[in-house]
């Protein structure tokens, strides 16, 4: 999911600081892997999507994760990123959390619909992102996955002082909400990767 | 990558990492320090003029460049302007020389940095029910530079460790400087870092306490709200921490407060010590009101949507003291929608039900009722809700979508 990506941004922003003393920047294991131009199965497979040129999926990020959602980049967490969410169930929400953490990504009910899932969204950004500033652009109906969807379109305002902008398209099927999610710094790399993202929204299809 | 760095989310660094710079939160006094007893100790147009305090004002000059200079920050001249008179009014003798920012985070923290600029975020404002209140804190925070706080406890922690010098004190300031850029948040958290260097004794907080109070009183405002707020401020963190079960929050500011009670006590007695019975005091609601009222949607809007029920819960109810409305209806049926547990969806569509029959209720009440409605089944009520929406807000982002619901 996209906090992970700004999770990943403060992690990351954290390591680099921790790491300048020791000159730290090889060691460790990758935390990509290439995504194929070829059609590949995401989240937990139950979606398949191809892209139309190579992409670098995140390796899950320790205990934010879960096994429904799944990161890509392309020119690096900071800059660009695409998610997908593959049934989600009710009642479980986008990132694992403690019941005791006092400001909580709202959880995803089946009946849900589509401003209430853009809320949920929103504050998945505000708690988990730290974004300060969240507009919505434009909430309309569209379909997805052979069935009535929505299209989501964002901008936000990030501690890093970056206005990054996003669009989500998704649709509950049977129940389990799926999203394929685009967010983008706004300058430059919005535009750059938006072709990429109505690509593999385009080629998505449920499995099985 | 660490565990740890998992859990930077803004809270974490802003209220965690930088607690310390929480000034009107941290230490707690022993003994009363007497108002009477608070005189400042710095005048008008104060410069440095000691080497170690020069090198300390060129380090937070540099800051303050940063800061002024974020996009994080809210720019409008009415507010920004009433701020800059507010300290204008309680900041005794340095009053002309502050500098106050207001920054756009909802969280309740004002800080004063050692050279004299102050930065106080946006949810202090939604949680100060009047002028006097906010008075309070920026009177609280003048405190601590006209006592000279951040010199004396640095120079205090040096004598004892003598192991800080100012450049390694502030080499975190200004990242990008460094190379790294780590954008605003953490910038900001480097220097609740450097604030909590100048750790603010028990004895110090106490002193901020009772110059703050006098300086409340002396320009009019009742200093019974320096308590007041204290206490809303205790009332929000039991809330949250009751909601989610358990104790206060693990790493609050109140880890460094071990007898918040006595707090209490001495502010109350403060207060009623410098009260001149017969004088006229002021707590300027109206004028607070009117001058936030643009913005107070969107500070509520900041604040419930971080889904911290217990605490949201709590302001909205603490505001509504001054009288329930539209705007506070449906904020709180937001609470319930986003909180989602079993019953919530029900107690939710009560709220909007609530917060559409009032003259100020927001669109946003009528397209939340709406949907709310179409979830009962009640179709006719719901697309009723849903034109209404569409009236007063006509380019509404989500218009599309609605409309097809209405259809």
């Amino acid at each position: 999911m996209n906090s992970h990506r700004i999770i990943a941004l403060l992690a990351a922003g954290a390591s680099i600081s921790a790491c300048s003393s020791t000159g730290g920047d090889d060691y460790g294991i990758s935390d990509y892997s290439l995504v194929r131009v070829q059609r590949v199965n995401v989240g937990d497979d139950t979606l398949a999507v191809s892209a139309p040129r190579p992409w670098n999926r995140h390796r899950p990020i320790f205990f934010e994760d879960i096994r429904q959602v799944e990161d890509w980049t392309l020119n690096g967490p900071l800059l660009d990123g695409m998610s997908f969410v593959t049934g989600l169930k009710d009642g479980k929400s986008l990132i694992r959390q403690r019941r005791t953490t006092s400001q909580q990504v709202p959880i995803f009910r089946s009946n849900m619909t589509p401003p209430e899932i853009a809320a949920m969204i929103e504050s998945l950004y505000r708690v988990r992102g730290g974004a300060v500033d969240f507009r919505t652009l434009s909430l309309q109906p569209r379909p997805f996955l052979n069935t009535n969807g929505f299209q989501l379109d964002y901008e936000h305002l990030d501690g890093d002082e970056l206005w990054r902008r996003g669009r989500v398209v998704g649709a509950v099927v049977n129940g389990r909400l799926y999203m394929i999610l685009l967010d983008a710094a706004k300058a430059h790399y919005w535009d750059a990767t938006l072709p990429d993202f109505e690509a593999v929204v385009a080629s998505a299809q449920l499995r099985g | 990558m660490c565990h740890r760095c998992l859990e930077l989310t803004r809270r974490s660094l802003l209220v965690g990492g930088g607690a310390a710079a929480a000034a009107l939160h941290t230490g707690v006094a022993n003994a009363r320090v007497r108002p009477a007893e608070m005189v400042p100790l710095v005048g008008p147009g104060y410069k440095p003029t000691e080497r170690d305090e020069m090198g300390l004002w060129k380090e937070m000059d540099r800051a303050e460049e940063e800061i002024a200079g974020s996009n994080l920050l809210i720019e409008d001249p009415k507010l920004t302007g009433y701020l800059r008179d507010l300290i204008g009014t309680v900041g005794g003798p340095a009053a002309k020389d502050f500098r106050i920012y207001l920054a756009r985070i909802p969280d309740f923290n004002a800080m004063m940095f050692p050279s004299g600029f102050a930065v106080v975020f946006s949810g202090l404002l939604l949680r100060m029910r009047n002028e006097a209140q906010l008075a309070g804190v920026i009177a609280h925070e003048s405190g601590h530079f006209l006592r000279r706080h951040m010199i004396r406890s640095w120079r205090d922690q040096r004598r004892k460790t003598d192991l800080l010098a100012i450049g390694a004190m502030v080499a975190g300031v200004g990242g990008a400087g460094a190379g790294v850029y780590l954008g605003d948040y953490v910038q900001l958290a480097q220097l609740g870092t450097i604030l909590s260097l100048f750790q603010y004794s028990r004895a110090m907080e106490a002193e901020a306490d009772a110059m703050g109070a006098r300086l409340l009183a002396e320009t009019g405002y009742p200093p019974i709200e320096m308590a007041n707020i204290w206490q809303q401020l205790i009332g929000e963190e039991e809330a949250s921490a009751r909601y989610r079960g358990k104790h206060r929050r693990k790493g609050s500011i109140f880890d460094t407060h071990p007898s918040e009670g006595s707090r209490m006590v001495d502010l109350r007695t403060d207060a009623a010590e410098i009260t001149v019975a017969g004088k006229a005091y002021d707590d300027k609601r109206a004028r607070y009101l009117s001058t936030i009222g643009a913005i107070r949607p969107m500070l509520l809007d900041d604040q419930v949507k971080l889904n911290d029920p217990g605490a949201s819960q709590y302001l909205i109810e603490t505001l509504a003291q001054d009288g329930w409305n539209g705007l506070l209806r449906f904020y709180e049926g937001e609470v319930w929608r986003l909180r989602n547990r079993p019953g919530d969806e029900l107690r939710a569509s009560q709220s909007y039900a609530a917060a559409v029959a009032y003259p100020d209720a927001p669109a946003e009440a009528f397209r939340w009722h709406g949907i709310a409605l179409l979830k009962q089944g009640r179709r006719a009520e719901a697309k009723a809700a849903f034109a209404r929406y569409l009236v007063m807000k006509p380019d509404a982002p989500d218009a599309a979508w609605v409309r097809q619901m209405a259809g």
